[in-house]
């Protein structure tokens, strides 16, 4: 991707490692040459329904526990991997392997249900011993990632209380945690599949794992033991583009029945005919963050950081950097997160109030800062775009471009900048701003303790005081979330029921179908 | 007629050169700055349109041509400059000496400058002067092998033999006799790998391997014209013209030059 930076599907950290490979995942896929695929024929009766999905973050692995990126959970969470609850398209959790689950009064130990009619691609069944082998995995830590063991962290004991109950004990109440159990941390593996996980994915999902050819595509089958309202594709392929306009020509030409993120929304139009193509607009949870560097003295003023606010006009950031797609924020809250609230007007654009609070704050002459960004597809021209609005308030902004290796090491480990901009795409991540040794160096213990009083808290606690915890960053502009990436699918008439909002990290084909 | 290549070359070249020069000291608006509304199409105030963040374009094409002929001088001189005299020594050397310089030469050849680039991007960060060490280094081999190859053409001559037999010093050999007489063919040479280098130093830009996205450069502009190909077409049509240009210019003139200078080409005219 250095070229022209597929990607789509960073997830971003609370540790260095997982944005590491989350990134990585991407460069490789970027090394990958274009693949010719031809799509098959129009089946007639009896023939098999193929689904040809273009992507760009192709895997580095295919042990969601045990490899970091995002391009893994994005094919196998949900269509190969089942996990106790999920969440749904509109954010919320939702059971799955689980038929229920209830929580003691003191929000410390939980119960799952599981439903006994759940099956392993293997033909076992998903039962309570299950569930404990693959927690008591993730808590032994032997080779897993720090990202999904720092998932499990809260978790004191797991116990199966008979073949079909599950009790989990936290060490203190986490509303996150259960949050975290629909994501790749909580997948129940197949206990007999367990020393193949690398090479065989195993799990309970409608697809099961059929084969990857590095740099090409991940192959995808019809699971027939599957427990639940089975799907009726039978072969579904991820084609894996280093470019996003070759993916997109693919689409043109027919090679493609899904682009499952386009990362080129100026192109958006080329799609445009409502016989031939549908296309999804939804939200993502990737914010995308210009962050300041609190260490910086200059950046630790207030007036400084709210001028910079002032100084970019984000609506028009939008529109030249990603096609206009994009919804303004204004802080680290998606959409569809129960305790969202439209914080974009916090700072709207005022070239004159920055001017004069750049005055305020003795910068009256300007000052200089260093925005060094990574080379991935919105980076770049958003640089370019905020360098050329900074300057008319006074603020000479010096653009560097990492390869993104070079930025981890250098600005997300390192802490050597200024500025920088980068997409945070896991789910409810605003935590990050919550610790002092991110790299933002983002010390607020006011902000720390809401964000600790927040997981704490029952579910209506939770969601006043999220709310005010986003509210107390934007107010103090710890950041400028410059927008949020949208989520764009594009799919050819014939295909229906993918989702419109990607709410989680899989790309969920559990309700997809075709009709060709 | 013989002369046409060296004339269009010549003025194209002349045409890139002024603006450049003009580059240094004025562009019709700030080549940064948001000037105008988003992918105007051309006209007036912005002859050329602007692109897709609103600046404007022709003011990105002049101050481009600035920076394409820095990295081509950068770049094609430190080359010359290494390539040049490792070419000689291996050209008046014996045996060994000569194969080990060439082998080296030979060795550095087989490594793009696309790859260096992304090396020291990795290593260093991509900058312009990361995008003229690659440029640079990958072009020294040409210059070892034209200068070897000439040297050993000229050390045959007479001239140089009765030189060497009244004990010169190999230095003066080099520098009296060797050189005056490489020297056309390395011009030609220049000029060819001047216009090598600046279609790499696109190249580079435009994989984001080269200077910063504050600063424009013409493959730059083409790579962010890429996305919206569908929308406005025209965006990447100004870069790739003056790309082309730059590189059919510099070409042409070392066409022109080496018709000019081979002596058996003159006498048929």
């Amino acid at each position: 991707m250095l070229s022209t930076m597929g990607e789509f599907r960073p997830m971003e950290a609370r540790r260095p490692r997982r944005l590491v490979a989350a990134w990585l995942c991407l460069m490789a896929a970027g090394a990958v040459a274009l693949t010719a695929c031809t799509r098959p024929e129009a089946p007639s009766q009896g023939e098999p329904v193929i689904l040809n999905i273009g992507a760009t973050g192709e895997p580095v692995g295919l042990d969601p526990s045990t490899v970091n990126g995002a391009g893994t959970p994005f094919v196998l969470l949900y269509n190969v991997y089942e996990t106790l609850v999920r969440i749904d398209g509109e954010g919320a959790i939702r059971p799955l392997l689980a038929r229920d689950y209830s929580v003691s009064d003191d929000n410390k130990v939980y119960t799952f249900n599981l439903d006994g009619l759940a099956k392993f691609a293997s033909n076992t069944p998903v039962d309570a011993e299950a569930v404990v082998t693959s927690f008591d995995r993730i808590l032994k830590g032997d080779g897993i990632t720090d990202q999904v063991t720092s998932k499990m962290a809260p978790v004191d004991s797991v116990k199966a209380l008979d073949s079909d109950t599950v009790e989990v004990t936290l060490k203190q109440p986490s509303n996150q945690w259960l949050f975290d159990m629909a994501g790749p941390a909580g997948i129940i593996y197949d206990p007999a599949g367990l020393d193949t996980l690398d090479t065989k994915p195993a799990g309970s999902g409608p697809f099961a794992f059929a084969e990857w050819e590095t740099g090409q595509f991940v192959k995808l089958v019809r699971n027939d033991h599957y427990w639940g309202t089975g799907t009726r594709v039978d072969e579904v392929f991820f084609r894996y583009y280093a470019d996003p306009n070759a993916m997109n020509t693919a689409m043109l030409s027919g090679q493609l029945d899904i682009i499952s993120n386009l990362t080129v929304p100026q192109a958006l139009d080329q799609f445009g005919d409502p016989d031939k193509y549908t296309v999804i607009e939804g939200t993502t949870d990737g914010e995308v963050v210009l962050g300041f560097n609190h260490d910086n003295p200059q950046l630790a003023d207030l007036k400084v950081r709210q001028a910079i606010n002032y100084g970019i006009d984000r609506q028009a950031l939008v529109d030249s950097v990603w096609g206009g797609k994009g919804m303004l924020i204004g802080s680290m809250v998606a959409p569809t997160d129960p305790w969202f609230e439209d914080l974009s007007k916090t700072y709207t654009f005022d070239q004159e109030k920055a001017r004069a609070l750049l005055k305020e704050a003795g910068f009256e002459s300007g000052l200089t800062l260093r925005l060094r960004v990574p080379t991935l597809p919105y980076a770049p021209p958003a640089a370019r775009f905020i360098a050329a609005q900074l300057k008319e308030i006074g603020v000479t902004v010096q653009v560097e471009e990492l390869e993104f290796a070079r930025w981890l090491s250098e600005v997300y480990t390192a802490g050597d900048y200024d500025m920088t901009i980068v997409a945070h795409v896991e789910p409810r991540d605003i935590g990050n701003f919550a610790n002092p040794d991110y790299y933002w160096h983002y010390d607020n213990p006011a902000f720390a303790d809401l964000i600790k009083k927040a997981d704490e808290g029952s579910a209506q606690e939770q969601v006043t005081l999220m709310k005010e915890a986003a509210k107390m960053l934007a107010d103090d502009a710890a950041a400028d979330w410059l927008f949020l990436l949208p989520n764009l699918v594009i799919t050819t008439k014939e295909v229906s029921g993918l989702e419109q909002n990607a709410t989680s990290l899989s790309f969920d084909l559990t309700s997809v179908a075709t009709n060709r | 007629m013989r002369r046409a290549n060296l004339v269009v070359g010549g003025v194209l070249i002349a045409v890139i050169v002024s603006m450049a020069a003009v580059g240094l000291f004025w562009t019709p608006f700030s080549p940064t700055a948001i000037s105008g509304p988003r992918l105007a199409p051309p006209g007036w105030p912005h002859v050329l349109g602007t692109d897709g963040q609103g600046s404007d374009t022709a003011s990105r094409i002049i101050s481009g041509a600035k920076l394409a002929l820095l990295v081509g001088v950068m770049s094609v001189s430190a080359a010359a400059l290494i390539g040049v005299p490792v070419g000689i020594i291996a050209g008046m050397s014996h045996r060994w000496v000569a194969a080990i310089l060439s082998r080296g030469a030979d060795i550095l050849y087989g490594f793009p400058a696309l790859l260096l680039a992304i090396l020291f991007a990795a290593a260093v960060g991509g900058s312009t002067w990361t995008a003229v060490a690659a440029i640079g280094i990958a072009t020294i081999p040409v210059f070892v092998r034209i200068a070897r190859a000439a040297t050993m053409q000229v050390m045959s001559q007479t001239f140089v033999e009765a030189a060497r037999l009244s004990a010169t010093p190999p230095l003066q050999v080099a520098w009296r006799h060797v050189l005056p007489n490489i020297a056309p063919v390395l011009g030609v040479q220049v000029s060819v790998s001047f216009g090598l280098a600046i279609l790499a130093e696109a190249g580079l830009s435009y994989l984001g391997l080269g200077s910063g996205s504050d600063v424009p450069t013409w493959g730059r502009m083409l790579r962010e014209a890429q996305n919206e190909l569908f929308n406005a077409p025209l965006v990447a049509l100004w870069p790739g013209l003056a790309i082309a240009m730059a590189t059919m210019g510099f070409n042409l003139l070392g066409d022109g030059l080496r018709d000019l200078l081979d002596p058996k080409l003159r006498e048929i005219a």
